[in-house]
């Protein structure tokens, strides 16, 4: 993450990676891609290409690894999609399963269940059951790939408050088991046992208390700081700022009903409209950021590797919307008659386009061979304890395995 | 030589919201409101890609949200909230997990509800939206489902936050107040189960075309003849179970910790003094020491 050379601290998104914002913008894509074809050939490409992109460029971090988690619940969704199908009922004309068809009993007979299964009903619960699959796994690659952190660090000057509620909380989270087990140990020291309600009073009450009593300590730590000063902003900006947020949101909501009503309203209704809301919503929430000044420590740059992802996003989910309106038949193939989907060569390229990000992307480096080493370089004896294991890495280590042995034994008798 | 003082009253209100926020609230809540009912909506088409088209309000809901949240802090939000926020957000998503995946527990809401009741409906609104994010980030992860969860936890902890405080002249305290909370803590299990189901409705047992169906979505149908199925629909999948187990764990939990937990965010609202206003004294007898030069 850190290159050190001769004296001067080099950051570079080369070795801390990619802006996060440019995999949640990939990611984006790849979901755009997803919603506008229930081609099964298509959708079982663009999940390769998912999974693919996160073997091949993910960390060590913890957060990477969750993404088995993702590919889970694609699973269960797909299963699920399916189940339903067979419980509602699955009619058409290619009967392959015969299930007894059963009328709910008492005041649900207005419900039946099960029926003969077809291939057709089939197919089409398994087209959409994919399609959401495969955008729930975009998602879960840009949480397996962006470093959350990163992210926060990158929210906009007018969501500053909030961005400060949520790093409080994940820094507060790890405190509360702490807290727990010094209540605990108080009650140890106390002879107290009970169980129950009892404990209700004597942890849960305690360990709520001491989190409140806590953050009043850290809320006046950063009053004192100067946390949530404002400067001063002229009244006609805080105006127009607040004008353009109403406009914005507006915009959007008209946007979003003109997106779910095509037959019936103008054509600017549509994406026109979201399209210009966002701009709007981005220049309002600039205006409104005026108010916040501070520095950062380290700024995350867009640089070209990240413009080049976001462009290789939009240009796939621009492909496949044409692909969708000149070729409906490849893009959304019926589930009657069944046969091969027939494949655009155009949607092919978009979704293989998303691959990018394996040539844009720098070679991810792995947290347990740079960071830890070079901490442990200058490790002292006690954080040698916490971690023996780690300190093991070669290269940059001055200790020798006997020396770093006697080092921890002193600790130990030490503590 | 000006003493400071500290205006003495208590303001059980750190996140107010002005005219403009509570304005924009109303919008996104209208809106937000078409955009988990879509499916009773949407207008009949013989296009089979109308229902790729709600995948777009994933993206637009959580933009509302950022927006409503930015008009919200629009002139700085007390640090004392700040912390308070935080705190109560990681001890929420630290909750979550607790009662994940058995039989409908959900020991989310019980804190949001109290908090919003305490701290008011600005604060139940951003508490809900946090809270649901935070945990997200810790434990139950980001995915299309979190712009949702984030706006239906806001709602209910805003809704907490609006429950009257007093009937004629009396506050309401003490054994009516948990009974009122109780009573909210159901309804909104109930409808929380209900809204959560109908967007997502759709995507789990698809658009039924040509033949008779009794519980799956039919695109372009009635708004009652949708309904109706959809009523068939969440109460024979998730009412019977999930929500009926969200309502008795927010009663449970309301009964048995809710007038402690209401004493403990009480006391901090006391002895936070949200948004202090100060006031400047002149002290006559130093202004004359400045006037005259001491010897």
């Amino acid at each position: 993450m850190v290159a050190q050379t001769a004296g001067r601290l080099v950051v570079t998104n080369r070795t801390r990676g990619l802006h996060p914002g440019a995999w949640w913008a990939w990611a984006l894509g790849c979901a755009v891609v997803a919603s506008r074809t229930t081609n099964l050939v298509l959708l079982a490409v663009l999940i390769a290409v998912i999974a693919f992109t996160v073997v091949w460029s993910r960390t060590d971090a913890p957060w990477a690894r969750a993404f088995r988690l993702y590919v889970w619940l694609g699973l269960l969704i797909v299963v699920l999609r399916l189940g339903f199908r067979i419980l509602f009922g699955a009619k058409g004309s290619t009967v392959v399963l015969w299930l007894p068809q059963w009328r709910l009993p008492g005041v649900f007979s207005a419900v039946t269940l099960f029926g003969p299964v077809s291939a057709e009903a089939v197919m089409s619960a398994l087209q959409s059951g994919v399609q959401l699959a495969a955008m729930v796994l975009a998602v879960g690659a840009a949480n397996a790939l962006a470093n959350p952190k990163r992210l926060l660090a990158a929210v906009p000057a007018a969501l500053y408050e909030w961005g400060t509620v949520v790093i409080i909380a994940l820094t507060v989270f790890p405190q509360l088991a702490e807290s727990v087990v010094r209540v605990r140990r108080a009650r140890q020291l106390r002879a107290e046992a009970g169980r129950g309600t009892h404990l209700i009073r004597t942890v849960a009450m305690p360990v709520l208390s001491d989190g409140l009593d806590r953050s009043l300590l850290l809320a006046g730590a950063m009053d004192s700081r100067g946390y949530g000063r404002s400067s001063l902003v002229r009244p006609a900006v805080r105006r127009a700022s607040s004008v353009m947020i109403l406009a914005a949101t507006l915009a959007l909501c008209v946007g979003a009903y003109g997106l779910l009503d095509t037959g019936r309203t103008p054509w600017w209704m549509g994406l026109p409209m979201v399209v210009t809301g966002l701009v709007v919503a981005v220049v309002g929430l600039r205006w409104l950021g005026l108010r916040v000044k501070r520095t950062r420590y380290r700024p995350d740059r867009f640089g070209s590797r990240e413009a080049w992802m976001c462009a290789t996003a939009v240009v796939s989910a621009a492909a496949m919307m044409v692909v969708d309106v000149v070729w409906p038949v490849a893009a959304f193939p019926a589930a009657e008659p069944l046969g091969w989907p027939q494949v655009s060569l155009v949607g092919l390229g978009a979704v293989l386009l998303l691959l990018a990000p394996v040539v844009i992307a720098p070679t991810p480096v792995m947290a347990a061979t740079t960071v830890t080493s070079a901490a442990h370089a200058t490790a002292t004896p006690s954080s040698a304890v916490l971690r023996p294991t780690i300190s093991t890495e070669v290269g940059s280590t001055d200790l020798s395995s006997a020396q770093r042995y006697t080092a921890l034994i002193r600790a130990e008798e030490a503590s | 030589m000006r003493s400071p003082l500290v205006n003495s009253q208590v303001d059980t209100n750190p996140i107010r919201l002005g005219w403009k926020s509570a304005g924009l609230l109303g919008v996104v809540t209208v809106a937000g409101l078409g955009m988990f009912a879509w499916p009773l909506l949407i207008p009949a088409t013989e296009d089979t890609s109308a229902i790729t088209t709600p995948f777009a309000f994933v993206v637009l809901l959580p933009v509302l949200v950022l927006l409503v949240l930015a008009q919200i802090a629009e002139r700085g939000i007390d640090a004392k909230a700040l912390a308070i926020l935080g705190v109560l957000s990681a001890v929420n998503a630290a909750l979550r997990p607790l009662g994940a995946g058995t039989g409908g527990v959900e020991t989310v809401f019980f804190l949001l509800i109290l908090a919003g009741r305490v701290f008011g409906p600005g604060f139940g609104f951003v508490l809900g939206c946090t809270s649901l994010f935070v945990s997200a980030l810790l434990t139950a992860g980001v995915g299309p489902w979190m712009p949702f969860q984030m706006m239906a936890s806001a709602w209910l902890g805003m809704g907490a936050g609006l429950l009257p405080q007093r009937v004629g002249s009396r506050l309401i305290r003490g054994r009516w107040e948990v009974a009122m909370l109780v009573a909210y803590g159901v309804v909104s299990a109930y409808l929380f189960g209900a809204i959560m189901n109908l967007w997502f409705w759709p995507f789990l047992t698809g658009p039924e075309m040509g033949s008779d169906p009794s519980l799956s979505y039919v695109p372009g149908a009635g708004l009652l003849d949708n309904l109706g199925r959809f009523g068939w629909y969440t109460l024979l999948t998730s009412t019977a179970v999930w929500d009926t187990g969200r309502a008795i764990t927010n009663a449970v939990l309301l009964v048995v910790v809710g007038p402690r937990l209401l004493a403990v965010l009480r006391r901090s609202v006391r002895r936070a003094r949200f948004n202090p206003v100060v006031e400047f004294e002149v002290d006559q007898t130093s202004l004359e020491s400045v006037g005259s030069p001491r010897p």
